[in-house]
């Protein structure tokens, strides 16, 4: 249509304009001179007609052909500034005008138009050219869509098949990638990195769910049987006020891993961001530290302090001093008496904070220390020592919620754990 | 005559869809002549390329071809103005 009216409806226009442009000038010549102006106009503009499409007829008020090189008046216009197609003959044969008339006042009437025989032919060889042009471009258009349909579809068939075998619950297909490093394989890498995600998930519920299990049934197991053997027993209140003491120390035991469940839950999920507020963890560092010296001092170790007189950044005030605390009760479990703990803080040059928790501890091994944050992982030579397995959990999704990480070290001898915060 | 009214109404559109259409006087011989003398009157008339074009207009005309030929002389006309 744009074409259209750019190329054909742009000869209509001309001639339009010519004829308005026409009839005008004829008017300003009656104005000026009357019907004998008017006539002498329309000689001399038919006599540099030079393309000899001009077409005029002046009548007087009796219909007398004044000027012009018409015979008659054209059938089928009306003199009252109306547009008219009409025919008119041309050397014996009917050709198409366009027709502008306008009456004078005295009855005079006018008729400018022009022969559109010509540009007729030249609108239908455009509208012709327009029409093919268009198929054409349609049928490319089609067949290029149903090309471009099938190969999205052939690219996307690995993915909606992989997407299909996991709904059915086959986890372990991924999206096979080409190697052209398109779109669609960069697609690929995200679902297949979303499922290796997913089923990390799944796998870490699996065993949470089968620590939990495990590691409760044990106190469970001991409060029932002291109960048991009280009930059981002679009945001496002594006996009966140590069964109970045990089993409630055990059932404390089970309440603090439902506590430290939830708050690992809590800081992973986020939901204790909107508790974030700015605060000097100098000052909090140094409250725990003041906790912790009396332990360190019970068990003749010796914890060394390297803290900055401020240090700003916003965060959880609780869970960042849980995390530190676990990062402290660690070390001094671990370091034999003598030892030396130190807890070091400063601020990273891109806005974040690092807290080091350093021991001189036997440490752990690679193996280990990879799998430390994991759920009531505890390495073979801690199996002796009271724990859950779950402070180094918490202190990495402390550190994931204020977007940092926990990283383990080998501090030869001992333990290095680096707690990286973000600006918050 | 009352009975032929309607006949004669019926009959009015056919007859004005058959008036004659409008025919164009300007390619013809006379036209030619017409424009032959008002190519004279001119000041330059007889400047080249003016006079050349006006006289195979009318060689044309002569030779039975109006239309060309009015065409040359509307040419002629057009160059005779130009060159004032």
């Amino acid at each position: 249509m744009v074409l259209w009216y750019a190329t054909a409806g742009s000869l209509d226009r001309q001639t339009d304009a010519a004829l308005r442009t026409d009839a005008l000038g004829l008017i300003e010549s009656w104005r000026g001179a009357g019907a004998r102006g008017v006539a002498e106009a329309v000689a001399e503009r038919l006599a540099n007609d030079v393309e000899g499409t001009a077409i005029y007829v002046f009548l007087d008020p009796a219909g007398r052909r004044v000027a012009g090189n018409l015979d008659r008046w054209p059938r089928g216009v009306e003199p009252d500034l109306s547009w008219t197609f009409t025919t008119v003959q041309r050397e014996g044969t009917e050709a198409e005008a366009r027709v502008f008339a306008v009456e004078f006042g005295d009855g005079h009437r006018v008729a400018v138009g022009r022969d559109v025989a010509e540009k007729n032919r030249l609108r239908e060889l455009l509208a012709e050219g327009i029409a093919w042009s268009a198929v054409t471009a349609t049928l490319f258009a089609l067949a290029g869509a149903a090309l471009l349909r099938r190969a999205v579809e052939a690219r996307l068939r690995p993915a909606a098949q992989t997407a299909q075998a996991i709904a059915a619950g086959d986890l372990s297909r991924r999206v096979p990638l080409s190697r052209r490093e398109d779109e669609f394989d960069r697609l690929g890498e995200s679902m297949n990195a979303m499922l290796d995600r997913i089923d990390r998930l799944m796998e870490g519920v699996r065993g949470v769910s089968d620590s939990i299990a495990h590691d409760l049934r044990t106190p469970i197991a001991r409060a029932r049987a002291k109960l048991e053997e009280a009930l059981g027993g002679p009945g001496e209140p002594e006996a009966l006020r140590a069964a109970m003491e045990q089993g409630i120390a055990d059932l404390d035991h089970i309440t603090r891993v439902f506590g430290a469940l939830l708050r690992i839950a809590e800081a992973e999920a986020g939901a204790r961001r909107a508790a974030f507020a700015p605060l000097d963890l100098a000052a909090v560092l140094r409250d725990v530290a003041e906790f912790y010296a009396a332990v360190a001092e019970s068990r003749g170790q010796a914890l060394d302090l390297g803290l900055p007189p401020r240090l700003e950044m916003v965060g959880d005030r609780d869970l960042l001093a849980q995390a530190v605390g676990n990062l402290l009760d660690n070390a001094l479990k671990f370091t034999p008496p003598g030892g030396r703990v130190r807890l070091l803080a400063r601020a990273l040059p891109r806005e974040g904070v690092e807290i080091v928790v350093e021991d001189t501890g036997p440490g752990l091994s690679p193996e280990d220390r990879a799998r430390a944050g994991e759920r009531f992982f505890r390495a073979d030579s801690s199996r002796a020592t009271p724990g859950s397995g779950l402070g180094l959990s918490l202190v990495l999704a402390v550190a994931r919620l204020h977007g940092g990480d926990l990283t383990l070290e080998d501090a030869a001898p001992g333990l290095r754990a680096a707690l990286r915060l973000g600006p918050g | 005559m009352r009975a032929l009214l309607p006949a004669l109404l019926l009959l009015a559109p056919t007859t004005a869809a058959l008036e004659p259409a409008a025919r164009v006087t300007t390619d013809s011989r006379e036209y030619c002549a017409e424009l032959a003398r008002r190519f004279a009157t001119l000041p330059n008339a007889e400047a080249e390329p003016a006079r050349s074009l006006a006289a195979e207009g009318v060689r044309l005309c002569d030779a039975g071809h109006p239309r060309t030929g009015v065409a040359k002389l509307r040419r002629a006309i057009r160059a005779a103005r130009m060159g004032q």
